[in-house]
């Protein structure tokens, strides 16, 4: 087929002629949206102090939760770990442990925030 | 009938001062004004003006002519609520069908139309000059219908380019794309439509833009 045969098809296209209903339910649609009250927005000045307040709260519970588990997990011992590695690494693998687990939860709430949008 | 659907509505206009004939861009202009200062009813002169294009421009899209009013109708719905950010800057259709466009991409995307794969669709066994007049309408709608069939980014332009009568400017604003990466995409459309369907037509390539899509980079 060529560029003039596809031009030739492509280029004669019957015209549609909307419906005699057409103009008639768009303008309907578009006095309901003139008439609904206008959308409420989000209320940020009463939101702000609770986000703060509940931001303060898991930051203070995380380093609270870190400095009492810190101790304990430092004098748990590492059995899969061969004794050259964890002599030299056991700090490096607890903070991998920790980034793993930041990573673990910022997916799970990134999955449940998609969901929730959805 | 040989026409394209913004056709039978007619382009934009300019002034046309000599006869004092208010024109359809001046309609568009005073009724865009008259329903900001909160006259609802104005809308309905944009959609009486408007609305063979946008409703053969979603045909266009979806071949399929209750959905095509649907997504028309979001369309003017949409332009209803965003009036206010034409900036005036281009016409008052360009802005409208790059909207338009828009609705009908996201649209599509969130509900797709059921068409078939490009290997899926059936080619004429014979040459186009063998053909009847009813085999060729029927093999027509084929290729029509194989342009949905055609990759996301090479189906927009053939679509859009055809409903411009070939303006290949007017298709790349429409899509806020530069002219030459629109003719890249049609000129390899093409070359995916030729592909597909050798046995249709027989004459040299010889179009308005046959040329013009094979220049220009993506």
């Amino acid at each position: 087929m060529t560029d003039k045969r596809i031009d030739e098809i492509l280029g004669a296209e019957e015209a549609l002629v909307p419906t005699s209903g057409f103009l008639a339910s768009v303008m309907e649609r578009v006095r309901e949206e003139a008439a609904a009250p206008p959308p409420i927005p989000f209320p940020w000045k009463r939101a702000v102090p609770g986000l703060v307040v509940a931001a303060g709260v898991f930051g203070w519970a995380a380093v609270e939760f870190a400095r009492r588990m810190g101790p304990a997990m430092a004098t748990m011992k590492l059995p899969a770990a061969p004794v050259h590695l964890a002599a030299g690494a056991s700090g490096p693998l607890e903070q991998a442990g920790w980034v793993v687990a930041a990573a673990a939860v910022s997916m799970i709430s990134w999955v449940l925030a998609r969901r929730m949008a959805s | 009938m040989n026409t394209t659907a913004h056709n039978e509505a007619g382009p934009p206009t300019t002034n046309d001062a000599s006869s004092g004939t208010p024109t359809r861009a001046d309609a568009d202009l005073a009724d865009v004004e008259r329903v900001l200062a909160g006259e609802v009813g104005a809308f309905e002169g944009i959609v009486r003006r408007w609305q063979a294009p946008l409703v053969n421009m979603a045909w266009r899209y979806c071949r399929d002519r209750g959905r095509a009013e649907e997504l028309a109708q979001e369309a003017f719905v949409r332009a209803w609520r965003g009036l206010a950010t034409w900036r005036k800057e281009s016409s008052f259709s360009t802005w409208l069908f790059a909207l338009a466009a828009n609705v009908y991409r996201n649209e599509l995307k969130r509900f797709p139309t059921v068409t078939l794969a490009m290997e899926d669709i059936a080619e004429p066994a014979r040459e186009a000059d063998q053909l009847t007049k009813i085999e060729e309408r029927s093999h027509c709608e084929v290729v029509r219908r194989a342009v949905l069939a055609l990759p996301k980014r090479y189906r927009e332009p053939v679509v859009l380019f055809y409903f411009h009568d070939q303006d290949v400017a007017a298709a790349a604003r429409t899509m806020g794309l530069p002219e030459g990466t629109l003719k890249a995409r049609l000129s390899r459309a093409r070359e995916l439509l030729r592909r597909r369907f050798p046995k249709l037509g027989n004459g040299q390539a010889g179009s308005s833009v046959a040329g013009a899509g094979t220049e220009g980079g993506a």
